[in-house]
């Protein structure tokens, strides 16, 4: 009897102390979303899914002993699906998108992988947990070079065709160099940056925000600051670019229309409902927000709301575009996936939940 | 505050005052949470002191004759049994849930350290979203962030593990050779060993309870440091020689449980009725 009042004890013990531990080694975060013309792809947790957008059918899930996905999945130039994972398995896997069969993995990084990957016509640059950035051969994932830069590194590098950009939480942006692997500059943000660079080749210039709660216009040539602007809390996600207007989110909730230029806001009090993490979508009316409150909101190019739609969850995850859809991927909603109708918000009749 | 009483009081409090130690010993992570596992087991020495002095009386007792005599003479009526008990520690001055009730109080502070930890590591997006909002204005988390997890030879923010020699892999053990939940479970063990009375009387079912004990909490222990973060082994290793200490202090460490064949009981110290 007191032997198993002790096993009970212990167990009800185990049972809290497991529960109670957050994501700290275990790995949960908010799911990576990804699309093409024909399927959306979805990195959430222990499956990679990918979603007809036809019928929000499943068209295949993909899934790895010890494996753990949250990055957004990148589509390549060559037609591969790229995906690294969180979990010990340290994987990062090159998925048949039509199919979700391997073709090949890496397995050489030191830790696991939070950032997508970035693809150019022959490479891969794969930045890493474990603060290095991976060059891999893109046809069959094997190492080229790696360049260690120091702390972790949480979003997906951006090129200017020559230059590989580079955010790290270390407070700095980088410049390297794939020729001679080297960094050519790097330039201090004020703070942790989670959110990738934004390249405008029509001014050769890098939009970057950070945790410092400020955002950047950076020469791409050189790394010297054009300008920089306040935000009232730190930016999470990368900045997006149409034409002279920088469209950049905070945590506290405000969406930012900034003069490329000069970086002045001419949206001074744009707050939807709830703190944003995912980068504003540019749509042609303007952008689409998603909010950690679990609503989508459509923005003018005045900032003026078009429409909004509440999903339930929270969402976290930036949304992205295909066709005229929407596609939204909350945490903790009903569903995995949403979609809704770019002009008016208008939820499409499935859901895809996984199953 | 009231939507979520457990941050406000504890988790935050928490976590800020380890990011604290961190900030002013030069951002080493390792040594914060081994200072912050001292400064919560010196503000809870007094509660542990009363524990540890409760947990005796009651040890002692197993060993009492009085208390054995009425085992056997009332084992087959149990309200008699109780009442007598109740006797004894009335007239002893011995109150039962003496040990039970700092456990309770320090229960709340175990589990908030413990997730002040693993939320300070931030080791995902969402995790460490949650950190930016625990973290108070005063404190800066820009220029925190991101904390330095590296600590030793180990990367606190992952579990821990030496890499075997020529590479050698064991699907079992991913992170290699699992050094700190070998040291964890051996401090439990100790900790267990040198502060648990042996006694004499074969029917003490407490002592049997911490026999067990002294096994399972030093594998189950081994077990969340081989799955958890290393951070958190720092705080159990910590915690552990700190305990061996605080029961050395108050001169009730008992070494000879150490050897195969050293058991020996404790000197009773419980009063006699008069």
């Amino acid at each position: 009897m007191k032997r198993s009042i002790l096993i009970s004890f212990v167990l009800l013990g185990a049972t809290l102390l497991s529960a109670c531990s957050s994501a700290a080694s275990r790995g949960t975060s908010w799911p990576g979303l990804t699309a093409d013309a024909k399927n959306a792809y979805l990195a959430n947790g222990q499956y990679v899914y990918a979603a007809r957008l036809s019928d929000g059918s499943k068209a295949w899930q993909y899934s790895v002993s010890n494996g753990s996905f949250y990055s957004a999945p990148l589509i390549t130039p060559d037609g591969q699906l790229i995906v690294g994972s969180i979990g010990t398995d340290q994987g990062l896997y090159s998925l048949d998108p039509s199919t979700g069969t391997q073709k090949w993995v890496f397995s050489g990084a030191k830790d696991r992988w939070i950032a997508s990957p970035l693809a150019t016509s022959d490479t891969i640059y794969a930045p890493n947990n474990d603060g290095s950035l991976y060059a891999l051969k893109l046809a069959t994932g094997q190492l080229l070079w790696s360049l260690s830069i120091g702390h972790p590194l949480w979003s997906a590098p951006v090129t200017d065709g020559k230059l590989i950009f580079l955010t790290s939480l270390d407070h700095f942006l980088y410049a390297i160099d794939p020729q001679s692997q080297k960094i050519v500059w790097k330039t201090d943000l004020g703070g942790s940056a989670a959110g990738s660079p934004t390249f405008s080749a029509d001014n050769m210039t890098l939009y970057v925000g950070s945790f410092a709660s400020k955002v950047f216009a950076i020469n791409a040539a050189d790394g010297s600051i054009h300008w920089k602007m306040n935000t009232n809390e730190w930016v999470w996600s990368n900045p997006s670019v149409n034409g002279s207007n920088i469209y950049v989110t905070d945590i506290n909730g405000q969406v930012y229309s900034l003069d490329a230029s000069s970086g002045q806001n001419s949206w001074p009090s744009v707050i939807p409902d709830g703190p944003i993490t995912g980068s504003p979508l540019l749509t042609t009316d303007g952008v689409v927000v998603a909010t950690e409150s679990g609503s989508v909101y459509s923005l003018d190019h005045n900032g003026k709301a078009l429409w909004s739609t509440a999903l339930g969850g929270k969402i976290y995850t930036a949304p992205v575009a295909s066709g005229n859809l929407v596609l939204v991927a909350p945490l903790g909603a009903q569903y995995l996936l949403y979609a809704v109708n770019e002009k008016d918000g208008s939820m499409l009749p499935w859901h895809f939940d996984g199953k | 505050m009231f939507s979520d009483p457990w941050g406000f009081f504890i988790l935050n409090p928490f976590t800020n005052v380890l990011l604290l130690i961190y900030n002013l010993i030069g951002h080493n992570f390792g040594l914060a949470v081994i200072l912050f596992t001292i400064l919560i087991r010196a503000i809870t020495w007094p509660l542990n002191a009363q524990q540890l002095k409760g947990a005796r009386v009651m040890q002692d007792l197993q060993n009492d004759k009085e208390w054995q005599d009425i085992q056997k003479k009332y084992a087959k009526d149990r309200e008699k049994l109780a009442q007598e008990q109740m006797r004894i520690y009335k007239d002893r001055g011995i109150n039962p849930f003496a040990s039970c009730l700092p456990t309770l109080i320090q229960f709340p502070i175990i589990i908030g350290l413990y997730q002040s930890v693993t939320r300070a590591l931030a080791a995902t997006p969402l995790t460490l979203l949650q950190l930016a909002r625990t973290i108070y204005p005063f404190m800066n988390a820009a220029a925190i962030i991101p904390l330095n997890s590296r600590f030793l030879w180990m990367d606190l923010g992952r579990p821990e593990g030496l890499p075997f020699p020529g590479g050698f892999t064991l699907s079992f053990l991913p992170y290699g050779f699992p050094t700190l939940a070998i040291v964890v479970a051996l401090t439990t063990y100790l900790q267990t060993k040198l502060t648990l009375p042996p006694s004499t009387n074969p029917n003490d079912q407490t002592a049997a309870m911490n026999s067990m004990m002294s096994i399972y909490m030093p594998l189950f222990l081994g077990w969340l440091v081989l799955n958890y973060a290393s951070g958190l082994a720092i705080y159990f290793v910590t915690s552990n020689l700190l305990g061996i200490f605080q029961y050395a202090m108050m001169g009730r460490v008992n070494w000879r449980n150490l050897l195969p064949t050293g058991s020996q009981p404790a000197p009773s110290k419980v009063k006699k009725s008069k």
